[in-house]
């Protein structure tokens, strides 16, 4: 090769690598650091973690860094997207799924993940005697295992929303062989010995918990999903929870450098910290709604007249009630109105803006048509201690009086209030919910539809309302269900609940944690978070 | 000096102890409004879930066949299991339980550290400058709230100057020590205040006595005479504050231990009389019970070493 041929191969080489380099330093500055743990604060531990038989959002929360679903919510909640299965189809007549199960998928242990785990955990999950969730998936009659990568739901009816079931957390997959082989005689039994130390096949696993005070979860070396650079999830090496039920020591350690984060901040607070420029003060969209559930039979516990059991009163009530000063005393201005019985990040939900705009005027005349222009009283059950709850029914107190009713606030403790609502002996209770699924049935057959716990222990029953909830339980055309739910929705406006505000999660990070992500349903997903040096 | 029939006695009156407050704190966690039921999933359980719950727990039984099974598990010395985090109540106290025991000893330690001298000051000094000094500042003290006193103390020594970490247990023995001694401190502020009081107004008194001025007469120095006449005599009356005043430590450090964030039986009695977890607020009750007489053995046999009279 004479002289410039080989100075023109050199220089091609030079510039392929350098090329090469500048795109491997590319490559390097936009994948995620690894390693470190993220240490979060929470405002109060655990209790059980067994995705079948827990009842908190305590557990549920964090159940989704442990274990594995077949398809996993997405980023805003709202749908779904490949997990354990990459693939998933509903038969045309509705009444089956058939879900391609991902390949080489391990859990935590090393041992693969079989479709006969697949069938033991849904099966465990759907049966009645098990927990409180199996109604999630309750349209499964049968499940059959075509292939060692297939698995076949045979469903009793068609089931709109069993797509979003499968990525709940109760439908988690589970390793049948390691929890039959836990010692006692009931279900109950064995989960409680699998649960100290759980086998899943989540991006963490469990590697140490001391109640009440700090749980260290060490990341999963069998995880399948990827990052950004091609490498297994998780970015980081673990993360410790730190149990700090006291808010203000709980934002002093994020704000000494102790924590990297921090769940459940108070609204007071959130101006303070979102100055705070070595924090993140995250306020992540949520389901979660304060509302007022009011008893609307015709007499009380005690055999008296329950005026609340007036269309009119609930109305007069509701257009009272001045949401937006509420929003401002109570929140801070952190929550936004609501437009309906659910929250506007549940599927299906209409409306926009305040769903009873105040209008005291009004509502005073409705006291007068329903017969209640002296007004009379009644009593909130709130839980003591609980500042949200007590500022809300203070506003409500100061507000009602001025169309005659006497607001009584009663602070129980949450075991004496649960007890006393599922008896039906109150006339009013303050509460909050989140949704659990991507769907609006969860929340619907609780406040709506009667036969569950009689539309939230109110006792409000609408016959049209309950037939459109079953017939939306079976319904696969989306517009048709929406038809439905907004029907629902409108039948809903004289219905026992005073919707108050929604609320975002506010959770406070340092400004080197990036990824960290909570989902509208409330999981707090870890397996994108990392730590920047 | 130590009868060693005095202390069997004392021991032996632990068990009677023991088996009333077993039977009294049975009956009276159910009769408190709610169950365990009610303070599990509010909102999203239907009668007939609650029902099949009910079962499974025990709690559809008669009352006396749930004290028997009860009674025959604790004679075998199996507290059963926590309705609500579901592992061995012995379990769980034998976590929690130590962190209570080293914050109220740490915390008794300070307080007697604290007392002892200013007491001495206090009394020596009687109605002067220094005197009053003291008095006013643990009046001050006194009149605080202790979640305020933690949460100054956690946010000017942790938060602004890192001397100490933000609440937490520690990891390992020497690390303990450290997290704990701002809550110690909290705690102490209450106990040295009592007494130091206490303590100075029995020194006062046996400052004026015969036996006092009769040391003073033979000539002894004034260290003996405090030493070995005043410290003794006026411990004796404040060493009897001292049980049940640790005893109160005990279940009260609650507050302290949830603003610092010390996983103790404090806040673990609270959150399980919330629950209402029937096992764990018995068992809890129960080793409580136990630990407190043994502190109460313990100042009487001070007690007794103190003042001999006292064993006979």
């Amino acid at each position: 090769m004479n002289r410039i041929a080989k100075f023109a191969a050199a220089s091609a080489l030079m510039a392929s690598i350098s090329l090469a380099a500048l795109a491997a330093s590319l490559a390097c500055a936009d994948a995620a650091p690894r390693g470190g743990t993220m240490v979060y604060g929470r405002y109060a531990d655990s209790l059980f973690l067994d995705p079948v038989l827990n009842d908190a959002n305590v557990d549920i929360w964090i159940l989704s860094n442990l274990y594995d679903t077949l398809l996993l919510p997405t980023d805003d909640g709202k749908g779904v997207q490949p997990g354990l299965a990459t693939a998933w189809a509903t038969a045309l007549d509705g009444k089956s799924v058939t879900l391609s199960l991902r390949e080489g998928t391990k859990f935590s242990d090393g041992s693969p993940i079989m479709a006969e785990d697949v069938k033991w955990s849904l099966d465990r999950a759907r049966n009645p005697k098990n927990g409180i969730w199996n109604f999630l998936l309750a349209s499964i009659d049968s499940i059959d295992i075509k292939d060692p990568k297939t698995v076949v739901l045979n469903l009793k009816q068609t089931d709109p929303a069993i797509i979003a079931a499968l990525s709940v957390f109760n439908s988690a997959i589970m390793p049948q062989k390691a929890f039959e082989a836990q010692p006692g005689a009931t279900d109950a039994d064995k989960a409680k010995t699998f649960a100290e130390h759980p086998i899943g096949s989540g991006p963490f696993m469990l590697q140490s918990w001391n109640h009440g005070s700090e749980m260290k979860l060490v990341k999963n070396p069998n995880y399948w999903r990827q990052g950004d650079d091609g490498k297994p999830l998780p970015y980081l090496d673990g993360v410790t929870f730190e149990v700090i039920p006291d808010d203000a020591t709980r934002i002093l350690k994020v704000q000494s450098g102790e924590l990297d984060g921090s769940e459940f901040i108070p609204f007071s607070r959130v101006e303070e910290l979102k100055a705070d420029d070595k924090l993140n003060m995250e306020l992540f969209p949520s389901t979660k709604i304060a509302y007022g559930n009011l008893n609307v039979r015709p007499k009380l516990k005690d055999g008296t007249d329950n005026p609340l059991s007036n269309e009119k009163v609930r109305l007069a009530l509701n257009l009272a009630a001045d949401k937006d000063a509420i929003i401002a005393i109570v929140t801070h201005g952190v929550g936004t109105p609501m437009s309906s019985y659910m929250s506007t990040a549940t599927p299906y939900h209409v409306g926009q803006g305040a769903q009873f705009p105040v209008d005291v005027d009004k509502a005073k005349q409705l006291m007068k048509d329903a017969g209640f222009e002296k007004g009379f009283s009644f009593s909130c059950l709130v839980i003591a201690g609980d500042v949200d709850e007590v500022g809300i029914a203070t506003a409500l107190q100061q507000m009602w009086s001025q169309i005659g009713v006497t607001l009584t606030i009663e602070q129980v403790d949450n075991a004496t209030l649960t007890s006393r609502y599922r008896a039906g002996d109150f006339s009013m209770r303050l509460s909050y919910w989140t949704d659990d699924i991507a769907d609006p049935n969860e929340i619907t057959s609780y406040f709506a539809y009667s036969p569950t716990i009689q539309s939230q222990h109110s006792g409000w029953k609408s016959d049209e309302a309950d037939k459109l909830f079953e017939d939306s339980q079976k319904e696969l055309d989306p517009k048709k269900r929406a038809e439905q739910y907004a029907r629902i929705q409108e039948l809903y406006k004289s219905g026992p609940t005073i919707p108050i505000y929604e609320s975002p999660y506010p959770v406070v990070l340092k400004k080197s944690v990036k990824g960290f992500l909570q989902i509208p349903l409330g999981n707090n997903i870890f397996s994108g978070a990392y730590l920047e040096k | 000096m130590l009868n060693l029939g005095f202390v069997v006695r004392r021991l032996l009156q632990i068990i009677p102890t023991f088996a009333f407050i077993l039977v009294v704190t049975f009956v009276i966690v159910r009769l408190l409004p709610g169950d365990p039921l009610s303070a599990m999933a509010g909102d999203r359980v239907t009668d007939a879930q609650v029902l099949q719950a009910k079962a499974e727990l025990g709690l559809d039984k008669p009352f006396i066949v749930q004290f028997i099974d009860f009674t025959e598990r604790v004679a075998t010395g199996d507290l059963g299991r926590s309705f609500v985090v579901q592992i061995p109540v012995v379990n769980l106290i034998s976590q929690r339980l130590p962190p209570t025991l080293l914050l109220t000893g740490m915390a008794t330690v300070l307080a007697i550290l604290l007392a002892i001298p200013l007491a001495f000051i206090s009394a020596l000094r009687r109605d002067r400058a220094a005197d009053m000094a003291i008095r006013g500042v643990f009046q001050v003290g006194l009149s605080m709230p202790v979640f305020y006193i933690g949460l100054l103390l956690l946010t000017v020594f942790s938060a602004q100057l890192q001397w100490f970490p933000v609440g937490g247990y520690g990891d390992n023995w020497g690390d303990r020590f450290y997290h704990l001694f701002l809550p110690a401190l909290t705690l102490a502020m209450s106990l040295a205040a009592v007494l130091m009081r206490n303590l100075r107004s029995a020194i006062v008194d046996v400052l004026n006595a015969e036996y006092v001025d009769f040391a003073r007469a033979k000539g002894l120095m004034p260290r003996i005479i405090l030493g070995r006449h005043v410290l003794r005599n006026a411990l004796i009356s404040t060493v009897a504050l001292l049980g049940p005043m640790v005893g109160t430590l005990l279940g009260g450090a609650v507050i302290t231990e949830s603003v610092f964030a010390i996983p103790g039986v404090g806040r673990l009695m609270i959150d399980s009389i919330y629950g209402r977890d029937y096992p764990v607020i018995q068992g809890l009750t129960m080793a409580l019970a136990v630990v407190v007489s043994l502190i109460f053995l313990a100042t009487d046999l001070l007690q007794a070493a103190l003042d001999p009279r006292v064993a006979k």
